[in-house]
């Protein structure tokens, strides 16, 4: 049989990072194929090879055995390629029919009954109700992805691509789409199917791809493979030769305790203390709610029960404003939108959260005091730049993650929430803000450091926390913690003790 | 409410604009001797005119979240322009000087398209830079002298006040029947024709838009090019109702197309409005000016502070309005979920 589409020794770099390396794959009309890897194993640029956003750097796409160049997703949906994603891409303005047909092609004239009525044949046929007039502003997310569907049906779908649909859904909706995705493949077109959630490969899947680092490791009929198979598969490389394991730190003073913590919908019943000179790290994989936890705890999530007790008091956890008052910082993981100003010097980055202590009694700032600040942390945090003077935006990834970290450093917190502290910087930088987290806590601090990196994990983590799907799986203490057993544990395969 | 609620948005906001424009007229018509009469309809009429083609053009440009700031230069130049022809050659055939009038608007519309779609400049910041361009290009290429209506064929300064059909005291003269059938056109046009979608999907959108295969950049362009066409006969008007065109002729203009749009209910951040939106936006704010302008009570002065404040009020009860019905939607479709 001629698989509906191939890659064929894929390779993509982006400058000089490999996204993807030699990576090989054939997806046959009628089977679901599900895709599993850690994050950033590379699922994402496959996808955009797969659908035209990128183009290979070597190697090619085939699509029914012969060679295809995709210039564009416009050019991968005519030739029958189409993905939805975690996050639907539905146009809010307009209504279901609109978000439907947004792609056809053919027709200068709309014809509204008869698009009406395809629209609801489609809907139909997934076996779905929905009002065909509704704006999509108003669909649930689960209604967003039927739609999306629908628009991929009515272009004739012949491969389609589901890219963590089930993250964001409720577990009845999460079975309807894999009863939509079964049914899809009966009708013989190709799914894609990539999750986090291994049971949910096990129960729909045909055969399972594994790929890490970029690379693809292995394809196997859904027989011949096991949980604890693929997890292996997926975490691959030696334990422990990564990073090594800065010496704990800890102390038997409590400073933050957080006892049964729940926010609607979001996550539930976490429970954790957190000492002086100790780091806990919060592991899991996208979807786990480690994010939210953390926002709560910074008064930026509404949390619906639990209490928090932070240096001895109850913690009122409503502003931001409140938490940072409060010596609570919380840095994070969106260097770009949420945490510098590119565009600024370094020594106006630094300051920004703390300029009230840089006053002089006329209110003006006290230039030379900021300049003071900015040169001690360019000095302790081995910031590479020549003055503080440049702007954000022009150093390296790592660089700029510790300017980060001097600007919240600068408060003199004493609980420090770190939220992917390494992720895009090379490794020399990741061992540097590792021991800097380090020298912070040893000094009296906490920090509580969410991290995807398994290795980070295990060279940080004192003890670690796992989340999976808004649930506390596990806190497991440093010396029984390994790649595998955490794997196990964020993607459900081994349950909370 | 729930026939408000099986309503589309969209007629929701149409009617609401009419409540409102009843609203005016009948407090006018209380303060204001003779008010009511075929003369205020002629002169809203005949002023409308223009500016609905003008904020046609506009609301295609704000639905791709863009703006055009120098449609007042383009009306200027075109009316200039197309004045100047006509002077020049008496006896030319009337469509082809509207078609020039059409080539010149929708060459400039193209530049500002080219330099938004494809070189990724804010619109903000291009239009900005060629309104002035534009007003400087025409103070170059008019060398200091006006046209005046002496210069102009009589079939062209007769046109606009043509009467073509009466509906009780109210005229419909031939410059607003015309420009009244551009906007029917292009609201139909933009409702139903497919390739039209695509103004609000890259609005709505942008991300979305290319994920499905939609050419953002040929639609920013098209917008700006079909701004600029609209501008372009808003110059011939101009031209035929006026006569008398100086340097200073369209200037202005822009913020008020873009008044009369997001007053019609077009959204500032791309995705939503209508045509017909904007024509009753445009209505709006021309009847609040010229009846203030006859109203006693406020002095001239405070003219301008009272239009701004009714057009932030206008808005603002247009944003929370929809909001209110988006939240109302929403609940209801939960509920129906359950």
């Amino acid at each position: 049989m001629t698989p509906t589409l191939a890659l064929r020794a894929v390779s993509k770099n982006f400058g000089m990072t490999a996204a993807l390396t030699d990576m090989s794959l054939e997806l046959f009309p009628g089977e679901v194929h599900a895709i599993v890897g850690e994050n950033g194993a590379g699922k994402s640029t496959m996808i955009k090879i797969m659908t035209g956003i990128h183009q290979p750097s070597s190697g090619g796409v085939e699509i029914d055995g012969t060679a295809a160049t995709l210039t564009g997703s416009k050019a991968a949906r005519l030739r029958g390629v189409a993905a939805i994603y975690q996050e639907p891409m539905v146009f809010p303005d307009l209504d279901v029919t609109e978000n439907i047909f947004i792609s056809a092609t053919k027709g200068l004239f709309l014809n509204r009954p008869a698009m009406r009525r395809a629209a609801r044949d489609l809907i139909a046929r997934i076996g779905m109700t929905l009002d065909v007039d509704r704006t999509a502003a108003g669909l649930s997310l689960a209604e967003q992805q039927a739609v999306e569907i629908a628009r991929a049906l009515s272009q004739d779908v012949r491969v389609l691509i589901m890219d963590e649909p089930t993250a964001s859904l409720s577990a009845h909706e999460a079975s309807e789409l894999r009863r939509i995705a079964r049914q899809l493949a009966d009708d013989g077109v190709s799914v894609v199917y990539i999750s986090h959630r291994l049971e949910e490969v096990f129960e729909l899947a045909d055969r399972v791809s594994v790929i890490r680092d970029g690379k693809h490791i292995s394809t196997k009929l859904i027989a011949d493979a096991t949980p604890q198979s693929l997890i292996a598969e997926m975490v691959g490389r030696e334990v422990g030769n990564y990073f090594a394991k800065t010496p704990s730190t800890a102390t038997t003073e409590t400073l933050l305790s957080v006892q049964g913590l729940s926010a609607d919908g979001v996550f539930s019943d976490i429970s954790f203390d957190l000492h002086r000179g100790e780091i806990l790290c919060m592991a899991g994989l996208i979807g786990a709610r480690r994010t939210d936890v953390a926002l709560a705890l910074f008064g930026m999530l509404k949390t619906s029960a639990g209490t928090v007790t932070y240096k001895g008091k109850p913690l009122k956890m409503t502003s931001s404003r409140e938490a940072i008052d409060n010596g609570i910082a919380y840095v994070s993981e969106d260097r770009r939108k949420l945490g510098l100003a590119m565009a600024l010097p370094i020594r106006w980055n630094i300051s920004l959260a703390t300029l009230e202590k840089y006053l002089s009694p006329l209110g003006l700032i006290d230039t030379r005091a900021e300049i003071a600040t900015a040169w001690s942390y360019k000095q302790k945090l081995n910031i590479r730049t020549p003055n503080t003077e440049i702007a954000v935006g022009t150093l390296s990834g790592g660089n700029q993650q510790k300017v980060m970290l001097a600007k919240w450093l600068n408060m003199n917190p004493a609980l420090l929430i770190v939220d992917e502290p390494t992720r895009g910087i090379d490794v020399g930088a990741k061992a540097e803000v590792h021991a800097l987290i380090r020298a912070f806590v040893a000094a009296g601090g906490a920090a509580l450091v969410i991290s995807s990196d398994l290795p980070e994990v295990l060279a940080m983590g004192d003890r670690i926390l796992v989340m999976r799907e808004g649930r506390q799986m596990a806190i497991l203490p440093h010396d029984s913690a390994t790649q595998h057993s955490i794997m196990a544990l964020a993607t459900g395969q081994k349950d909370a003790a | 409410m729930a026939l408000l609620t099986r309503l589309s948005p969209a007629a929701l906001r149409l009617l609401a604009l009419l409540a409102v424009l009843a609203l005016v007229l009948i407090f006018f018509s209380t303060q204001i001797e003779g008010y009511l009469n075929g003369r205020l309809f002629n002169r809203i009429s005949s002023s409308v005119a223009i500016m609905a083609l003008i904020a046609t053009g506009q609301t295609l440009v704000i639905l791709t979240r863009n703006i055009d700031l120098s449609v007042g230069s383009v009306v200027g130049f075109s009316a200039f322009a197309t004045g100047s022809l006509i002077s020049n050659h008496p006896d030319l055939n009337p469509l082809i000087l509207l078609l020039y009038a059409a080539a010149v608007g929708t060459g400039f519309g193209m530049l500002n398209g080219v330099l938004v779609a494809y070189a990724r400049i804010p619109s903000i910041i291009v239009t900005l830079a060629s309104m002035a361009l534009f007003r400087s290009a025409l103070v170059e290429y008019s060398n200091a002298k006006s046209i005046t209506s002496e210069s102009l064929p009589a079939w062209l300064t007769d046109f606009p006040n043509m009467p073509v059909f009466s509906l009780g005291a109210m005229e419909f003269r031939a410059g607003f029947t015309a420009s009244l059938v551009v906007v029917l056109i292009v609201h139909f046009a933009l409702t139903r024709l497919r390739p039209a979608r695509q103004f609000f999907a890259v609005g709505s959108n942008p991300e979305a838009a290319e994920m499905a295969g939609i050419d953002a950049h040929r639609t920013i362009f098209a917008a700006f090019a079909l701004s600029g066409l609209m501008a372009g006969l808003a110059g011939f008007m101009f031209l035929a109702r006026f006569g008398n065109i100086t340097v200073v002729a369209g200037l202005g203009f822009e913020l008020k197309s873009v008044a009369s749009s997001v007053v019609g209910g077009v959204n500032i951040f791309g995705g939503s409005g209508s045509v017909i939106g904007a024509f009753l936006g445009a209505i709006l704010v021309d009847l609040l000016e010229t009846s203030l302008v006859r109203w006693a009570v406020v002095s001239e002065f405070w003219r301008e502070a009272v239009l701004g404040a009714l057009i932030l009020l206008a808005v603002t009860t247009d944003t929370l309005f929809s909001r209110r019905l988006a939240a109302l939607g929403a609940r209801k479709s939960k509920e129906s979920a359950k």
